[in-house]
């Protein structure tokens, strides 16, 4: 019967009459955000059927089995198919990875004051009852805990350095979204069919294909779906069309590689969904999506298609990536804190001739974005000084939505750093985001870009408190004796992250995944095993402008002018300027000057400190043999960061947060506007951040009124592109507007604000982030 | 070696001239505009003290020229994408003609974009001295009563005109710049005065700055009395309704220096 239609024509493009995209969006965000276990469930049985065989075989049969038994659904107005659960932005546990740490939470789960979700009795009981005995002893977490050596799990312990991706999937991976475009999904089951059977001894190519076979399958019940819902009688004629066009469009993925923009952006999304499936991973994110999408889409203009039509499919796309969030513990959704999934795309960019990548879809893309406007997909704009002056103001323009997104990044330091670290030119150019702020070669890169947090200003509470008794010390031997323990720490980082590594080699190897990686298939590796092309580790140095505000104040106030001696100051820090040492805190933050005023002596501080540390860390190699690379970022961290470190001379009180952003100045330290702020970032030198780095900036809305206004901002990027600073993003609110959201949540549902690297909805951050928010909208003019 | 008194360096200022800019503020002013902004300038050009959160903080620093350039050059980057510069502004830089003649003088010798806020009080020889180093003028015209202008802010409008043709007549792009001042420069028929004379001097683009309370704070600091502390702000159709009504006669009307 359904084969009567097997005929495409074009009648399905044009049989739309009205947009439904805003339906689409309100579809997602009418409940309330639950924890599924389905594939919790799915994979667990898929397990204990294949007890004994190779772990990767065993991880690749319970993707296929979790693909060929998760409930599937289309819901209303769709035309791109794939959710990754039946119910809108669900929250995925993976015991296999920590079965624990849900176990503390899950009575306070749906009330927590970050990115909460409902948990219900039944299934807290079948994750009790069933899950956690399984997986009690055999997760990855296990193995973790049982390898850290006793040095690294002391930098733990002394709150210097934090582990990541310790109970879930690796992620921070950009997949050669362009390969599978370019050959669809039977080129990859032929052509690991023919390496397994030439090597049939290799599991990697077997557990590889077991996916890919797996997913041509998915497709085939998305089709089989559509085909029952275009039965439905309570379906409308235009809908049906629509349907059984989209049942014939997965019957031909498939095998197909994509024929149109439509095709591609249908692939794409599936491709994604798998890897979700695969790994629940953070930041399967999504590349140079108008390079690799613009022959498709130049294909399909050609051919007639409406641009409504394209325009409603890239909308359904963008909507689509809001509903994949990620299932944090309480104590990372404080480090990541509103859902920052990690569909990121970053637009525009040199291509490999050096020249301007911008085309029609990258504008497009930012357009569509004025009508969308939500958190995902994270899009990014690459700057560098041949950017179109169009498409720069246009990035300004969507900069003044006021949602902080696009955030830019400058091919003028990033490439360069890739190079230095043994990226191809070609490579280097072809750069994008993963994640948040991190940068990787798509397609061609295992970069653990998230893998450590390491706190310079706990490491120098340590040193003070260490020296306390010194005071015939000189502000050199301080100095030297910070990047001593620094050295030190480094090492036991870059240990702890080797176990996180091996155990993700161990535990969770990614085949499909890596079959979309180069060289993997090649090299017959996972990209656990090291087939990657690029293997780097990316450990984020946290608190550098506190730190260089506080060694200023040492070297002034101790060693200068003589105030108090330097075990005075510290008797002060441990008094958390409390007593007496109360006229202290005020002098210290008002009379000295700080990190963000354009100020080369301090600013050389953080500068000297920031290049020490990224050379240290590039001196070692990970268990894949890549190098470690420096990031200056702290997503939402800087706030629990913070409560780790106590009092320290730059004013700070116990517990307070460290500075935001990652290279950003302490909130409320810059007095001279954003200019200041820009000079003062650009010393620390940017190329050595190959990793990551983020600045916040905060912009009135009435700064970028009208033309000239949009123009001065612009000029403003090309300074900021001149001065090789690595990455900025804007939020652009007024206070006045987020103290009211604040006070009025019901009123501004749709509220999005900047995060750090990602945007979120205001309404979804806990009070002490909000309040961070607000507060850094405070100063910049 | 000449010295300038300066009370403030801001920089990224955008809404004082093209580009991004830095402007110098010039101690010294010899009017009393009652919603001054900058009252901490008004008077002879000499260092003074206020109280700020109850300490004394002086205002001023005598500066040379090459330490004034040491700290705008900090911007020169921005000033090179944006087409942008300097701007010495006050107080009143006719006060400080001498040593605003020279630092200006320096900064265009680097092609880096020049102008001035003045207005215009003094006689045409201070002008006269910063006008061949000066690309663009801001020339506040407030209010235009003979009478009423020498009674509420001392400013004698034949000076005013003298200084604003001479302006004119030089090289200099000149932007005349309204403050709209409720109840003092917002009256009708002053607006209507402003428009017949600039339009008799052929003028095609205007600035409207709307009323703020950013001085207010200032006035507490000094321990003076603040006349307009409960003057409300402009609503913005009152802002559009001065701006239609000079557009009327084909000036273009900028608010706030953006258009
Ligand atoms: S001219 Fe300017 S500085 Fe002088 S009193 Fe008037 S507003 Fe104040």
């Amino acid at each position: 019967m359904a084969e009567m239609y097997a005929v495409s024509n074009n009648n399905f493009m044009n049989i739309r009459k009205k947009s439904l995209l805003d339906d689409m969006k309100t579809f997602l965000f009418q409940n309330e955000r639950r924890i599924s276990l389905e594939r919790a469930i799915l994979f667990t049985k898929s397990h204990k059927q294949t007890e004994g065989e190779p772990q990767i075989i065993r991880r690749a049969k319970a993707t296929a089995y979790i693909l060929d038994h998760v409930k599937i659904s289309i819901r209303p107005g769709e035309l791109l198919v794939g959710n990754r659960t039946v119910r809108p932005r669900s929250g995925i546990l993976s015991p296999e990875m920590d079965p624990y740490w849900i176990m503390k939470e899950m009575d306070t789960i749906h009330d927590r004051p970050q990115d909460a979700f409902y948990f219900t009795e039944a299934d807290k009981r079948v994750y009790r009852e069933q899950l956690l005995p399984y997986w009690s002893g055999r997760s990855m977490k296990d193995f973790i805990n049982g390898k850290i050596p006793k040095n690294a799990q002391k930098a733990v312990d002394d709150l210097v350095i934090k582990l990541n991706q310790t109970d879930k999937g690796q992620g921070h991976i950009i997949m050669d979204f362009q390969a599978i475009l370019n050959h669809g999904v039977g080129y990859y089951i032929d052509l690991l069919s023919r390496k397994s059977a030439a090597q049939p001894e290799n599991n990697f190519f077997i557990s590889a294909k077991v996916i890919f076979e797996a997913m041509a399958r998915h497709f085939l019940r998305y089709r089989k779906e559509a085909l029952q819902k275009a039965k439905s009688t309570e379906i409308t004629e235009a809908r049906k069309v629509e349907l059984l066009e989209m049942a014939d469009m997965c019957k031909r993925l498939s095998s197909q590689k994509p024929q149109s923009f439509y095709e591609a952006l249908q692939l794409l999304w599936m491709t994604s969904i798998v890897g979700q499936y695969e790994s629940n991973a953070s930041s399967l994110s999504l590349g140079r999506m108008d390079q690799y999408l613009y022959p498709f889409y130049k294909k399909s203009v050609e051919e007639g298609v409406p641009g409504a039509f394209i325009r409603e499919v890239l909308g359904d796309f963008y909507v689509k990536t809001n509903d994949v969030v990620l299932l944090r513990s309480r104590e990372s959704a404080k480090c990541f804190a509103g859902f920052p999934t990690g569909y990121t795309v970053a637009l525009g960019g040199l291509d490999q001739y050096g020249q301007s990548s911008v085309n029609e879809l990258s504008y497009l893309m930012l357009d569509l974005y004025h009508s969308i406007r939500l958190p995902q997909p994270n899009l990014s704009v690459r700057i560098n000084e041949l950017i179109p002056r169009r498409f720069l103001n246009k990035t300004c323009e969507t900069i003044r939505l006021g949602t902080g997104i696009p955030q830019i990044f400058n091919d003028e330091v990033i490439i360069p750093g890739f190079l230095s670290k043994g990226v191809s030119l070609d490579d280097a150019r072809d750069y994008a985001v993963v994640g948040c702020v991190e940068t990787t070669i798509p397609g061609k890169t295992y970069g653990l870009h998230d893998i450590a947090l390491f706190n310079f200003l706990r490491i120098m509470e340590i040193s003070l408190y260490e020296l306390r008794d010194r005071d015939d010390l000189t502000f050199d031997q301080l100095v030297a004796y910070l990047l001593k323990r620094i050295d030190g720490y480094v090492k036991d980082v870059t240990i702890g992250s080797d176990i996180v590594d091996l155990a993700h080699r161990e535990f969770a190897p990614i085949p499909f995944l890596s079959a979309l990686v180069e060289d993997c298939i090649d090299n017959g590796k996972d990209i656990t095993e090291g087939g990657a092309r690029y293997n780097f580790s990316g450990v984020q140095g946290i608190g550098e402008a506190n730190l260089a505000d506080s060694l200023f104040v040492i070297k002034k106030l101790v060693f200068e002018q003589h105030e108090m001696k330097f075990s005075e100051l510290v008797d002060a820090l441990e008094a958390d300027f409390e007593g007496k040492y109360k006229n202290l805190q005020n002098h210290v933050i008002h009379d000295f000057d700080k990190y963000g005023n354009d100020n080369p002596e301090i600013d050389m501080i953080a500068a000297k400190i920031f290049r020490h540390y990224a050379l240290e860390l590039g001196k070692y190699r990970n268990i894949r043999g890549g190098e470690f690379n420096a990031g200056a970022y702290t997503v939402s961290a800087h706030i629990p960061l913070g409560e780790d470190v106590g009092a320290t001379p730059d004013g700070r009180k116990a517990h307070d947060q460290l500075a935001d952003g990652g290279l950003s100045p302490m909130v409320g330290r810059d007095r001279l506007g954003p200019t200041a702020v820009l000079k003062s970032v650009s010393k620390i030198d940017n190329v050595l951040c190959v990793n990551g780095s983020l600045l916040n900036l905060k912009f009135q809305p009435s700064t970028l009124q009208g033309s000239s206004g949009i123009h001065k901002f612009a000029d403003f990027l090309m300074a900021f592109t001149k001065l090789k600073i690595r990455h900025v993003q804007f939020n652009v609110q007024s206070r006045d507007t987020l103290f009211d959201a604040q006070k009025h949540p019901e009123n501004y549902a749709g509220l999005i604000v900047r995060v750090a690297g990602y945007s979120a909805f205001f309404v979804d951050l806990n009070k002490k982030i909000q309040d961070d928010i607000i507060a850094r909208c405070e100063h910049v003019l | 070696m000449t010295r300038g008194l300066v009370f403030n360096i801001q920089r990224y200022s955008i809404h004082d001239g093209t580009g991004i800019r830095t402007i110098v503020f010039l101690k010294g002013c010899p009017l009393k505009c009652p919603w001054c902004s900058n009252p901490e300038s008004q008077g002879p050009v000499r260092p003074s003290v206020w109280m700020k959160d109850g300490a004394e903080e002086p205002l001023g620093k005598w500066m040379s020229v090459d330490e004034v350039l040491h700290e705008v050059e900090k911007d020169e980057i921005f000033y090179r994408t944006s087409n942008g510069g300097v701007t010495l502004s006050g107080g009143e830089v006719l006060m400080q003609a001498d040593f605003a003649a020279e630092l200006l003088k320096e900064v265009k010798a680097l092609g880096i974009s020049t102008a001035i806020e003045t207005t215009g009080a003094l006689p045409l020889k201070q002008i006269r001295k910063v006008l061949p180093y000066t690309d663009q003028v801001l020339f506040d015209l407030k209010i235009m009563d003979p009478d009423k202008a020498r009674q509420i802010i001392g400013e004698k409008i034949s000076t005013i005109k003298q200084n604003f043709e001479e302006a004119l007549n030089s090289p200099a792009h000149v932007i005349p710049r309204i403050p709209l001042i409720p109840g003092y420069t917002t009256p009708p028929e002053n607006l209507r005065q402003i428009r017949d004379y600039v339009t008799g001097l052929g003028i095609k683009e205007i600035h409207i700055l709307p009323f703020h309370q950013y001085g207010s704070g200032k006035y507490e600091y000094l321990k003076r009395s603040y006349r307009l502390k409960d003057t409300p702000l402009l609503k913005q159709e009152e802002v559009n309704t001065v701006k239609a009504f000079f557009e009327s006669a084909q000036i273009k009307t900028v608010v706030s220096g953006l258009e």
